[in-house]
């Protein structure tokens, strides 16, 4: 049960569809696939891994020590210098029937008398949250395996952490088709040419054209493809909801060098080309500044808003303004037609509804 | 942390989790044998060693030495608390475990150290090239409040200028948004709160565990035009051909009450929040319309006609 006196919807409604800011075509880069810079060891990193590593060697016979350094992430010099400190440790009188016993033979590593680190510390509510929320996400995508090895995986993490899995946290990251984004990412994988039928929400119109897929990523609440658009002649995201409908083709192309693809938390900045309106906001309308890049903003006493702002396309602003109503007026506008946006497109849909109102609404 | 230091800790948390009964820190020097022999420096470094562990999350629990005849204060970690229960992940498991954990990624917290406690990295972190990834926002609540859901215990904090007091039920991350549901103490209800908008940090409050409700906490999608109260009212929309995919895919397969030859859908929408909804179908623009029943359609009729009058008014 939702309710409106503990939520504010953060907009009258940005529903991730026809109702919020058309991106596609934007050069607005999305997060990255790069694995971000690799972090130092601290003392306490050590620490913690040295009370994960040797619980699992102790409970094996003799692993190799390769396969340690892999399975933890560790380099030989870390395991061999961790393997120093381990006879150091275990309990009193501290004789060597209460110390851990480390024996190394050949390539191989044997623990004993290491009981009291039977197991591993406890995973932190963090740690928790970030496997079982990368598994809900994976869940809810279109063709998951109910009963593949991701699903019983988050079983057994959520048991042990004391959740439901299905019930206590859900990660919606975009609508997508079944098929569609396997497809994409296959296509992504293989480096092959798209044709996509695509709806460019900010020009409102519907377009076929052909696409070499870079790379996906979902991001506040939508998927997108970045690509080279071949009809547009340069580097475009687009939202994965509103490709109706995809043709991998055989055409092979070339991805760009990784350091040509722009580095995580751009934003999109437009251009001086482009138009510019401002518009005065009602205190109810704050929310447009919270979601649309703005030039400049000026804020009044009374909670009003004088903002400046880019228009990519005009149908975004027509619809931007029929939304928002009594709520905001344009007072500027470098093209003349801007300046009559909204009223325009409230006529257009006045026009429907009388319209059908002549016959009556369709009785069906 | 010098070799001897991290020695030190080792051993302390070992004995820490062997002891049967919660020692004094006078025991706890005298068997370790590893702190400095001056009491005042020793008091310190047992001090910095404490804080160091409970800053890593471990369990130190604080109780009175039984069998004393002046009350003392002890120290130990039960094992209970401490020993991670072995989930039994199979290699295949841990595998499909890590790639995901690689690819949705929740900012500001470490997948990987909750994996090498499950057992390991195990498999191909990269997966195929041209995969997708997904970045969850993140925030200095959202462990906080995962662990209280897990715990079942309440939480504290300031949301619209009041204090509540929260039972916390479930997390779910919406069109870029985190939401917690959870029963509110202040409203006596079941409420639904935007994470963003939260006007303090969390209290995790040590209060009894409280009963989840046996019916299943409802999730799923949260519609602008949800967020109302009372009872819903069924809307039907038009939308037309072109846009007739994304909203059948939109709002699923059950939503979708009639389809028409020139592709356009009628679909059904329960709604409670009639603003939103306004805004949500005049998004389409004059490419969907309200059909029934008659007070919504005159409601969005009446708006845009407003706009209308009011612009031709001012029009140069």
């Amino acid at each position: 049960m939702t309710d409106s006196d503990s939520v504010d919807p953060g907009g009258p409604a940005t529903p991730g569809g026809p109702a919020d800011p058309g991106r596609a075509g934007d050069p607005r880069p999305g997060p990255g696939a790069g694995a971000g810079p690799a972090k130092r060891t601290t003392a306490s990193d050590r620490f913690l891994r040295l009370l994960t590593v040797v619980p699992w060697i102790a409970a094996q016979d003799g692993p190799r020590l390769e396969e340690v350094c892999e399975r933890f992430g560790m380099t030989r010099k870390q395991l061999l210098d961790d393997l120093q400190i381990i006879p150091l440790v275990g309990l009193p009188p501290y004789t060597p029937d209460t110390l851990i016993d480390v024996t190394i033979e050949g390539d191989r590593v044997w623990l004993r008398f290491a009981d009291v680190f039977a197991r591993p510390l406890q995973l932190t509510p963090d740690q928790g949250l970030a496997l079982v929320a990368a598994g809900a996400a994976w869940r809810e995508l279109p063709g998951a395996d109910p009963e593949g090895p991701l699903a019983t995986a988050l079983d057994k993490v959520a048991g042990v952490l004391g959740v439901d899995p299905g019930d206590a946290v859900s990660v919606a990251l975009g609508d997508t088709r079944p098929g569609l984004l396997d497809s994409l990412r296959r296509a992504a994988a293989e480096h092959r040419r798209v044709r996509i039928d695509y709806y460019a929400y900010s020009r409102d119109e519907r377009t076929t054209r052909e696409v070499d897929p870079y790379a996906l990523f979902a991001d506040e609440g939508a998927w997108y493809v970045r690509g080279h658009c071949h009809m547009a002649g340069g580097e475009r995201l687009f939202r994965i909801d509103r490709i109706y409908d995809v043709d991998v083709l055989d055409t092979r192309f070339t991805p760009p060098p990784a350091a040509a693809t722009p580095a995580d938390g751009e934003v999109f900045t437009p251009g001086p080309e482009v138009a510019r309106v401002t518009l005065e906001l009602a205190p109810s309308a704050r929310w447009v500044i919270e979601t649309y890049p703005v030039d400049a903003v000026d804020e009044r006493d009374d909670g009003s808003l004088r903002v400046r702002l880019a228009v990519s396309a005009q149908p975004w602003l027509a619809r931007l303004l029929v939304r928002l109503g009594p709520d905001a007026r344009v007072v500027e506008a470098d093209d003349e037609a801007l300046l009559h946006a909204g009223a325009d497109a409230a006529r257009r849909v006045l026009a429907r509804y009388e319209r059908e109102d002549g016959d009556g609404p369709r009785p069906r | 942390m010098s070799a001897a230091k991290l020695e030190r800790l080792l051993n302390l948390t070992a004995l820490l989790l062997a002891t049967p009964r919660p020692l004094t820190a006078q025991e706890i020097r005298e068997r370790l044998d590893a702190y400095p022999g001056d009491l005042a420096a020793f008091r310190r470094a047992f001090e910095r060693d404490k804080d160091a562990l409970r800053a890593m999350g471990f369990p130190l629990e604080m109780a009175e030495v039984p069998g004393r005849e002046q009350p003392i204060d002890g120290y130990r970690i039960p094992k209970d608390r401490y020993y991670l229960r072995d989930p039994g992940l199979t290699p295949e498991e841990l595998a499909a475990l890590r790639l995901a954990a690689s690819v949705v990624r929740l900012e500001g917290t470490s997948a990987r150290e909750g994996l090498l406690k499950l057992g390991g990295l195990v498999g191909d972190a990269d997966g195929e090239p041209g995969l997708a990834v997904a970045a969850l926002p993140g925030g200095p609540d959202l462990g906080p409040l995962f662990g209280a859901i897990a715990a079942q215990t309440p939480v504290r904090f300031t949301y619209r200028g009041e204090q509540r007091r929260v039972d916390p039920y479930r997390l779910d991350y919406q069109r870029g948004r985190w939401y917690l549901t959870g029963f509110d103490h202040l409203r006596t209800a079941e409420r639904l709160f935007r994470l963003d908008r939260f006007e303090s940090r969390i209290d995790a409050l040590t209060g009894p565990r409280f009963e989840r409700p046996s019916t299943a906490v409802p999730g799923g999608a949260i519609e602008p035009w949800q967020l109302g109260e009372g009872q819903p009212v069924e809307a039907l929309v038009l939308v037309d051909a072109p846009q007739a995919p994304w909203i059948a895919q939109h709002l699923g397969p059950d939503a979708v009450r009639e389809e028409r030859f020139d592709g356009s859908v009628v679909v059904a929408m329960a709604v409670t929040n009639r603003d939103n909804l306004r805004s949500f179908v005049l998004g389409f623009l004059d490419h969907a319309e309200v059909l029934a029943p008659p007070e919504l359609r005159e409601d969005v009729i009446a708006w845009v006609r407003a706009m209308a009058r009011a612009e031709a008014g001012t029009a140069p």
